[in-house]
């Protein structure tokens, strides 16, 4: 711990409580982890429960000039929430408050512990939900949601966490308190807003946040489709939606996945199937009804082999049971995984899926796909040992030319896990110099002095360039 | 003078250019929304309208990306041909694309498909001092990197040229037909609040001072009439700007939907046009002095909202957005960056107030 952080733990002890700064090696070993595998060094942790007390905190790690690393429930899968080099970590899990819910304009201010999945419980008996829905959001909360614009099976038709977040109250890194949107739309000036999500905690640390609440919808269909192939399910995956159906969500399961799943969750899949869609559609009963039987022929004209409609609400919460927890059944495998989520123009799955057969194939190691195949969101997992040094390499490897092979056939790094330290050094892939320049003048915008989760997104060394204009050149009686 | 690049290299040509030498540049593509902002006099106006390319249009993965200049009814008419549209757009054929991002103009079927930023997946921009950057990505779900589309969308021109976009389409939908129904405001204001509670995901309704309208899509069986209502063809100019006073202009408030309601029944007291877009807090409002200005924005304000001239004669706008949002620094030094020499629109975000550097 170097001299400033000492100073700045006795002022943070004062500030907190013993209890609430953990300064211990147990804990900071802890959090110097999330939930990929990144590790880093911690140098304090705190755990503040108001508003106030982050902004406080927050202009103590300004005075000290000492780094801030804003950490959620710490689900997170690409290192987002890693200590890279000591710093403060500033844990949010204990603001889990959360405000009266204004159901005449369906939205509710909540503080950033919140988990994902309670809010959509806590609205329920109003007929609203929060629409995105992480595989994680049992455990993951609204203010890790926020810093990654998470995703989820059905963001394919509500969209990811930006079009569901109206506004944001957020400690900037000297400690002022700015409120950037809210409930009035279309506030005027620049979409800040809209930079802080997915900004992964470089830029401030949001401690409130105003949730779009969505009316549930009067009807759902839930659909298991099993097939032969994995080109077969990739293809009806474009059909379904070139027939002008975009149903709430469409993801698909290949065959390890399955069989890990089915031994945890006994849901009836069908274990020798080369892949399963599981599709489900929303909205009106004629809706439903239309969007079910396009789903249906176009299944049929392609090779489905078994189409299983769920019957009522406890078949359909165990066939969502089984999607959701995917990624823990793969514990059953192996003790770790290594995974991307790369994403790939819709028209390209056939050939992606096969990409990354070959890949791990050739790496000899074990892959499980599951993933949201409608917007083209791959998550294949590499289940490895990280005991085994030769394997975790060939696991590196193998998700190295998943990356790469993805970004070939037009797609991007990431489509709901951010970028965090994992990918940030392939950046490059998909952005220029200039590109990358001008991020880091917007996260340069927010944060001057480059203390806010430094050293994730953009690769080490990318640089916002010199900017001459000063204040005062700014025409009179203007605000830009 | 007018400068007409013919692509993006010519138009980061010119604004390397126009910075080296300090002039100062209004951006034009279709001139539907270049009334907007403090007035400022430029030196030249940079048209995009030699930016017409389409790009590339993939129909199986239901995007499109366009150079800026291409218009709105361009990309509807070759979407249409193949069942797809952009529900986001506004009905304005004649706007181009990188005019519509740039002003965030978002089209009446904001209810069900929300606003044009949640379209724009990748941007490709000139920036004031000449550099192309690319931010987003074509894939339909990216969170690669900061949000420069949504930085740009509503930028109005002052942080750079888009000169390229990539927007998500949606299919057309299999029925979609507009209703309305005439009678007193309070009448209309209440038919518009039973629809919104009775059905699940209008795509538009909208209150104007004697009517409303309804635009219902989906499946046949539900794209029925609501109670009281006959089928209609969709509603143009409800908000024509007024010619009886000094000025014409539009002004748009926003308020939180739940707000709407008494905001239009109060417009209508105080006989104004205006055309309410309900369940999402939008209203357009004419105007035609700068205290109708004045008086609209204090309304907006009575009711936890804000209020700007989208639209509007110099004498509108000598204070287009009312006070400065949080985060006012923020946006300069972000201006700062992709500007750096002030040349792009200066003054054209202007306050009652300035704030303090």
């Amino acid at each position: 711990m170097t001299t400033s952080t000492g100073a700045l733990a006795d002022r943070l002890r004062h500030l907190l409580g013993p209890d609430r700064l953990l300064e211990g090696d147990l804990a900071r070993s802890l959090y110097s982890h999330d939930g990929s595998i990144v590790g880093g060094a911690c140098g304090l942790v705190a755990l503040p429960e108001t508003t106030d007390e982050v902004a406080a905190c927050m202009r103590l790690a300004h005075e000290a000039g000492v780094d801030v690393i804003p950490r959620g429930s710490g689900t997170g899968l690409t290192g987002g929430a890693v200590p890279l080099d000591g710093g403060l970590v500033m844990s949010l899990a204990r603001m889990r408050e959360m405000g009266d819910v204004d159901v005449a304009n369906s939205c509710v201010w909540v503080q950033p512990g919140v988990l994902n999945l309670d809010v959509s419980t806590a609205v329920a008996h109003l007929g609203l939900h929060y629409a995105p829905d992480p595989s994680s959001q049992q455990a993951c909360s609204i203010g890790g949601n926020v810093g990654t614009n998470a995703g989820g099976p059905h963001c394919l038709a509500y969209g990811v966490t930006v079009q569901h977040v109206l506004g944001v109250e957020m400690v900037r890194p000297d400690g002022e308190v700015v409120v950037l949107g809210g409930v009035a739309p279309d506030p005027p000036g620049y979409d800040l807003r809209g930079l802080v999500v997915g900004a992964e905690g470089t830029v401030g640390i949001v401690t409130r946040v105003l949730l779009r609440l969505t009316p549930l919808p009067p009807d759902v269909r839930t659909m298991l489709l099993d097939f032969l192939s994995v080109t077969e399910a990739s293809a009806v995956v474009q059909a379904i939606i070139a027939a002008g159906v975009i149903p709430a969500a469409l993801e698909m399961m290949d065959r390890n996945m399955t069989m890990a799943v089915e031994e945890f969750v006994h849901a009836g899949l069908p274990t020798d199937a080369a892949a399963l869609l599981l599709v489900e559609v929303d909205g009106t009963a004629a809706e439903v009804d239309t969007a079910t039987a396009v789903v249906e022929r176009v299944a049929r004209t392609h090779g489905v082999r078994t189409v299983r409609v769920a019957q009522d609400e406890d078949e359909r919460a165990l066939l969502w049971k089984a999607r959701k927890t995917a990624f823990g059944a793969v514990a059953r495998v192996k003790p770790s995984y290594y995974l991307h989520d790369c994403v790939v123009p819709r028209t390209r799955l056939v050939e992606v899926m096969a990409a990354i057969g070959e890949i791990t194939a050739r790496e000899g190691v074990m892959c499980l796909n599951v993933f949201h195949a409608g917007d083209g969101n791959l998550h294949p997992i590499i289940a490895l040992d990280r005991s085994d040094p030769d394997e975790t390499e060939r696991a590196m490897r193998a998700g190295d030319q998943i990356v790469r092979a993805c970004v070939a056939l037009g797609g991007t790094l990431s489509g709901e896990h951010g970028i965090g330290v994992e990918k940030r050094d392939y950046m490059p892939l998909v952005f220029d110099h200039d590109d990358l320049a001008a991020q880091a003048c917007v996260r340069r915008a927010f944060d001057p002095d480059g203390r806010m989760n430094p050293d994730k997104i953009l690769p080490t060394g990318t640089r916002c360039g010199e900017v001459g204009l000063a204040d005062t050149q700014v025409p009179e009686g203007t605000w830009i | 003078m007018d400068l007409r690049p013919d692509d993006r290299e010519e138009m980061a040509e010119t604004l390397r250019a126009a910075t080296a030498d300090g002039r100062i540049v209004d951006v034009r593509g279709g001139g539907l929304h270049s009334r907007r902002g403090r007035p400022f006099t430029p030196d030249d106006i940079l048209h995009t309208h030699g930016l017409a390319r389409i790009v590339d249009y993939v129909p199986d993965d239901m995007t499109i990306t366009v150079e800026g200049g291409v218009a709105v009814g361009e990309v509807l008419r070759l979407a249409s041909e193949c069942g797809q549209g952009w529900p986001q757009a506004p009905s304005q054929p004649d706007a181009t694309v990188g005019g519509v991002l740039a002003a965030a103009v978002s089209g009446r079927r904001r209810l069900r498909f929300g606003p044009i930023r949640d379209s724009l997946l990748e941007v490709v921009v000139a920036t004031g001092d000449g550099r192309i950057v690319k931010g987003g990505g074509r894939t339909v779900k990216s969170v690669t990197g900061y949000d420069l589309p949504r930085l740009f969308t509503g930028s109005l021109g002052t942080l750079g040229v888009i000169v390229q976009a990539t927007l998500r389409l949606w299919p057309l939908p299999i029925a979609e037909r507009w209703f309305t129904a005439r009678g007193e405001a309070a009448d209309m204001v209440a038919m518009a609040q039973g629809v919104l509670g009775d059905l699940h995901r209008p795509t538009a309704v909208i209150v104007g001072p004697h009517a409303v309208h309804v635009c219902l899509t989906g499946v046949p069986e539900d794209v029925v009439p609501p109670a009281g209502m006959i089928e209609a063809a969709e509603p143009t100019g409800l908000v024509v700007p007024s010619d009886g006073g000094v000025a014409t202009g539009i002004m748009e408030a926003g308020v939180p939907p739940a707000s709407l309601p008494a905001l239009a029944r109060r417009l209508a007291d105080d006989g104004r046009d205006y055309e309410a877009w309900m369940g999402t807090g939008i209203c357009h409002v004419a105007v035609s002095t700068p205290a109708d200005v004045a008086a609209v924005r204090d309304l907006a304000t009575l009711h936890a909202g804000h209020a700007q001239v989208i639209d509007g004669d110099e004498a509108l706008r000598g204070d287009p957005f009312g006070p400065a949002p949080a985060g006012a620094d923020i946006m300069r030094r972000i201006r700062d960056a992709f500007d750096p020499a002030g040349i792009l629109c200066p003054g054209r975000f202007a306050a009652a107030e300035a704030v303090p550097a």
